[in-house]
């Protein structure tokens, strides 16, 4: 070889390659253009064609100086505008960059490289005869580019990581030409045995990990100058050692705390990389794939700014061409099918990335087939992998999210394109390793929304650090579902045994229990709260008391307990079963399908960690993902959640996880397509339960009854460097008067926007109720109904109702309620809701204020009500959940019609998701409110008619 | 180095000598990467028998050997005398826990003999040989052998 100065090479790599990046993208952009030809695009094409046979000149690469000229040839042609480029022209110059690319990737062999199939085709167009040349030219033409897509591997030389990976060009001859075979001998193959080059080729060129990366210099800058601080301060602070002056130590800690974390932040930054590196590549995988399928699409890539860390940029790039290509192959329909369907022929994918609640969301939406939950189910059925009495209590989403279990291969026929064996549990598997979430909603006909959650960034990740036996452990807040504690008193009661396992009752589910001190072998402990210290534990089931000085247990204990005896002396406290160190911390960590609740011994703070891995004479431990060091220096070890299931021999009640898991979740369904409600229970007196919607309550404080004080005849405390007007239940209903207790629970409401304070004692709870609410028996002022929940009769409680009673000076500016009667017209409402309660209280607001009402039981009903009074009815209210017409298929209807499709729509949900609202919100519902939030409720109803009259 | 051929131009290696329980040990010192005396370990549950805990050296996560349980010679104490000698494997740091440091010696690699198959209770493997100085004999630790992950685990 005549090269001789490596690093003028180097530097011919590095440049060439970058520029290629760029071509790929500009030639796709000139193709889009056709003949109104942007002559910058072209010109920068232009420039980089010639710059690489410039240096490949100089460097003696004959054979990549030729490929290049007579690529610049054609440039130049289209940019004096004597040729327009049309797809073929822009096929054969894309092959053209492609082999320039993989000879400069392999540059010692390049000059032995056969480019003549590259070059008749190129000439060809450049001798004028470019009708014939392209005629010939695009069924062979096609093929080539399938080779060139399976390359998940190439990842379009992103811009900023186009640094070579080995600096020194180590004589790579041996291996002759590893890219050159599946270029060369393509147009001869007949297509299935293309298709069979294909998955080879997919394989060969591995990836080339980047092992450097280009760093902006402005920010290597940066950190020069906060290594710079960072060594100053250092000084002074080894200079206040030695002086021992410890008020500056103090400016000096603060300083060099300062600089660590604005090193570390600048040290993150580093690693951070667009999306668009991972993003560039796809308009090509589009266009040559829907090319081979005769498709039409059009890719729009949103978001390419958007940053995330290296690693995750890296991994990234192949579950997201599979999610592409299987866009491309399965989602859009052929032009014709889309026509029949009333869809343009031209199909539409758009990748979009953005930030949302720090993470990063990656959008992958095509307006295609959608997926039919129904045949998923069944082919899931057909391969064993669930049972059809499972498929028929899961939901719509349930089913199309089969899509990801393993051994599930949706294609119906394996095409070279997407169905390749490796099927979307792959995708998962690997977002899963990068601690992202997929979550796929389609619907048939309409299209499909694959969603793809990821973290900023996996050097940090936030942890919930627990104790048990005296150490500290984190677990990732990935894994964390909820912090459970069992107060002392209902242990016995919720924490049952199926055989040797443990499970603990929530919320109507079992939910297995681990102790993470067995798990692990060491010793049992508990924190006793009291002495704040540790203890052993020396219960054998969770159920069984703590503490021992019962006399029934006094004899058999005392043999064994010798040495214990001096410690049982200091314990004061008679029957532990009662006393809060009994008391159970649970953490309830989910991990894939399975989901379980691990005893610690005491709840710390959530932090931000670092992971760092442990040494290799601890890999045997599988019960730990790495280790973190604390605040204070000492080390914290990281739990795998999975692994300590498994460790346990955790296994689900029945069956595989799989059924379990869709069996909660069909549990879970059953009880949404009810209305759910949240409730805060609580008490007015020790026997009347009272529960008044969660979603109401801003705050609850636990008081002393001594600061309620009574002024001018009415209650109030301090709260919040104001006065807290303060009512009870029974002050306007007539229950049973507040209990005469000195600790008192205030559950602060905001009405009018102004605070107020309801007083209650305990025990309170929150739960979600499913059954219906009585809006008869036990009404009365104050109270808006009944419900019976656990056995007990729970009053609703209407705050708004006492306080409008109590305060109505409150009122006396909302007059904004009662409706204009100026107009003469009294506007009409239609509430569809299919609970009768609700329906009721609704209604109630609605003629309270002046309106007239007109209500239908479901979805369906209320459309036939609508058209009916079509001439009435200015607004609707409606639920979501409701039975044979919910509200997303009430508000669509209503949209479709164009006699309604101005009407305002206004939703009322118990729970609002924000899922759901961003559905509802497309299609077309204008607002969103709470059940029972009258005051929001009725503002917004009266902005709207106010709007319409 | 170990390969000398005794000849005029001694080849000297400096020893670092430290007691495990009572068996007097010695290192190449270039294989140390310090010696600490931090002792506020973090256990690990489930770890081999013969790791102490672990160890934030620096941000380092450092594994801490107890050698006399590695050697077989029963657990070491963490006293005021003991140490960890911080040792590089490869892509991590391991610290090997000590009864007490003693001196640094220049040990003539010739005079470096073959170890026996067991000396003072220690299997042999784990040296590389034996050095006699006056009045002590030293066994020269075969440090890759210690950190050595034993197949059948603890």
């Amino acid at each position: 070889m005549q090269i001789e100065d490596d690093e003028i090479l180097q530097g011919f790599i590095e440049e060439s390659l970058e520029h290629l990046a760029d071509i790929e993208t500009d030639l796709l952009a000139i193709e889009k253009a056709g003949a109104d030809i942007d002559e910058n695009l072209v010109n920068k094409v232009f420039r980089a064609a010639h710059s690489i046979k410039g240096g490949a000149g100089f460097m003696g690469l004959t054979v990549i100086q030729e490929l290049s000229h007579a690529m610049e040839n054609i440039l130049g042609m289209i940019r004096s505008r004597k040729l327009v480029p049309n797809p073929e022209i822009v096929n054969v110059l894309l092959q053209g960059s492609d082999k320039l690319e993989a000879m400069i990737n392999n540059i010692q062999s390049s000059n032995d490289e056969d480019i003549t199939e590259h070059l008749i085709p190129l000439n060809a167009i450049a001798e004028g005869n470019a009708v014939q040349a392209a005629a010939p030219k695009p069924k062979p033409a096609l093929k080539p580019t399938v080779e060139v897509v399976p390359e998940p591997v190439v990842p379009a030389p992103v811009v900023s990581e186009a640094v070579a990976p080995e600096p020194v060009p180590e004589p790579v001859t041996p291996v002759p030409e590893p890219i050159a075979p599946p270029v060369s001998p393509a147009p001869k193959l007949t297509p299935p045995a293309a298709a069979s080059q294909l998955t080879s080729t997919a394989t060969t060129p591995k990836v080339k990990a980047d092992t450097s990366l280009r760093v902006h210099v402005s920010l290597l800058d940066s950190l020069m100058t906060l290594a710079g601080e960072l060594v100053l301060s250092r000084n002074q602070l080894l200079q206040t050692i030695g002086s021992n002056d410890l008020r500056n130590a103090e400016a000096v800690g603060q300083r060099i705390d300062l600089i660590t974390s604005e090193l570390q932040e600048a040290i993150m930054l580093t690693r951070m990389q667009p999306i668009g590196n991972v993003f560039s590549k796809f308009p090509r995988v589009v266009r040559d794939l829907s090319k081979q399928l005769n498709k039409t699409i059009e890719l729009t890539i949103v978001g390419n700014d958007v940053e995330l860390d290296k690693t995750i940029i890296e991994s990234i790039n192949d579950p997201l061409t599979h999610l592409i290509r299987n866009s491309v192959d399965h989602g859009i329909e052929m032009p014709a099918d889309r026509k029949l369907m009333g869809k343009t022929e031209k199909g539409i994918i758009i990748l979009k990335a953005y930030h949302e609640a720090g993470q990063v969301v990656i959008q992958i939406r095509d307006d295609g087939k959608g997926l039919d939950g129904e045949a998923l189910a069944a082919s899931a059925i057909s391969k064993g992998l669930i049972t059809a009495e499972q498929a028929l209590i899961m939901s719509d989403k349930e089913k199309v999210n089969l899509i990801f279990l393993p051994g599930f291969s949706m294609a119906k026929k394996v095409t070279d394109v997407s169905g390749r064996g490796v099927g979307m549990d792959v995708v998962k598997t690997n977002l899963d390793k990068l601690g992202g979430q997929v979550e796929i909603v389609s619907e048939v006909g309409n299209g499909t929304i694959i969603s793809i959650k990821l973290p900023l960034t996996l050097a940090i990740i936030p942890c919930q650090i627990i104790t048990t036996s005296g150490e500290r452990y984190a677990i990732p807040q990935v894994n964390l579902e909820e912090l459970l504690r069992i107060p002392a008193n209902q242990v016995k009661k919720r924490v049952e045994r199926v055989g040797t396992a443990e499970v603990v009752r929530l919320r109507g589910n079992l939910l297995p229990l681990i102790r993470l001190a067995d798990v692990i072998e060491t010793e049992r402990t508990y924190w006793d709260q009291e002495e704040a210290g540790r203890k052993e534990d020396r219960r054998g089931s969770i159920a069984d008391r703590r503490g021992k000085t019962s006399p029934v247990f006094h004899t058999n204990r005392d043999d064994k307990g010798e040495k214990n005896k001096s410690a049982t002396d200091e314990r004061s406290v008679t029957d532990r079963r009662f006393a809060a160190s009994s008391a159970l911390n649970i953490v309830v960590v989910s991990t894939g399908s399975m989901k379980y609740g691990l005893i610690v011994d005491r709840l710390q703070d959530s932090e931000e960690i670092v992971i760092k891995p442990l040494g290799r004479h601890l890999q045997q431990c599988k019960g730990y993902a790495g280790a973190t060091i604390m605040g204070d220096g000492r080390i914290a070890l990281i739990l795998d959640v999975s692994n300590l299931a498994r460790m346990a021999r955790l296994t689900s009640i029945d069956g595989t996880d799989r059924a379990n898991e869709v069996a909660l979740a069909a549990a879970e369904l059953m009880r949404a397509q009810k209305d759910k409600q949240a409730l805060l229970i609580f008490r007015n007196s020790e026997h009347e339960q009272f529960g008044v919607p969660l979603n109401q309550v801003e705050r609850i404080e636990k008081i002393k009854r001594s600061e309620i004080e009574d002024m001018g005849g009415r209650r109030v405390m301090q709260y919040r460097s104001g006065s807290l007007a303060l009512i009870t239940v029974n002050d306007i209903a007539s229950v049973h008067p507040l209990a005469d207790h000195d600790d008192l629970l205030v559950i602060v409401f905001n009405i009018c926007s102004k605070p107020i304070g309801l007083l209650a004692i305990g025990p309170i709870d929150a739960i979600e109720i499913t059954s219906e609410i009585d809006g008869v028996t036990l009404k009365q002022p104050g109270i808006m109904g009944s419900i019976i929940i656990d056995a007990h009769t729970t009053m609703l409680v209407d705050v708004f109702e006492i306080v409008q009673a109590l305060y109505p000076e409150w009122f006396a500016d909302k007059l904004v309620f009662e409706v204009d009667k100026t107009s003469g017209v009294i506007p009409t409402i239609l509430i569809a809701e299919d609970s009768n309660f609700f329906r009721n209280q609704v209604k109630s607001y609605m003629t309270e204020s002046g309106y007239k009402v007109i209500e239908g039981a479901d979805g369906a009903i209320a459309w036939d009500l609508l058209q009916k009074h079509a001439d009435e009815i200015s607004m609707v209210v409606t639920d979501i959940e409701m039975p044979n017409m919910n509200g997303f298929e009430l508000t669509e209807t209503i949209r479709k019609d164009s006699k309604y499709n101005k009407i305002p729509i206004i939703a009322l949900t118990t729970l609002a998701a924000d899922e759901d609202i961003a559905k509802g919100r497309a299609v077309g519902i204008d607002e969103y409110h709470i059940k029972l939030d009258k005051e929001k409720l009725m503002t917004c109803v009266h902005d709207y008619i106010k709007r319409l009259f | 180095m170990n390969e000398s051929k005794g000849t005029t131009n001694k080849s000297l290696v400096e020893l670092a000598t430290f007691f495990v329980g009572d068996a007097l040990c010695g290192m190449d010192i270039l294989k140390i990467q310090e010696i600490n005396k931090l002792m506020d370990m973090t256990k690990v549950p489930q770890a081999p028998s013969y790791v102490t805990g672990i160890l934030n050296l620096r941000g380092q996560i450092v594994t801490i050997i107890d050698l006399g349980k590695k050697l077989g010679l029963g657990s070491t104490d963490t006293t005021l005398s003991s140490r960890n000698i911080i040792v590089s494997s490869p892509g991590e740091h391991v610290g090997l826990l000590v009864t007490r440091f003693s001196d640094v010696i220049s040990a003539d690699t010739a005079k470096i003999e073959r170890a026996p198959a067991n000396m003072g209770g220690i299997q042999g493997e784990f040296f590389s040989g034996v050095y006699k100085t006056d009045d002590k004999l030293i066994g020269i630790l075969d440090v890759n052998k210690v950190l050595r992950i034993e197949e059948q685990g603890h």
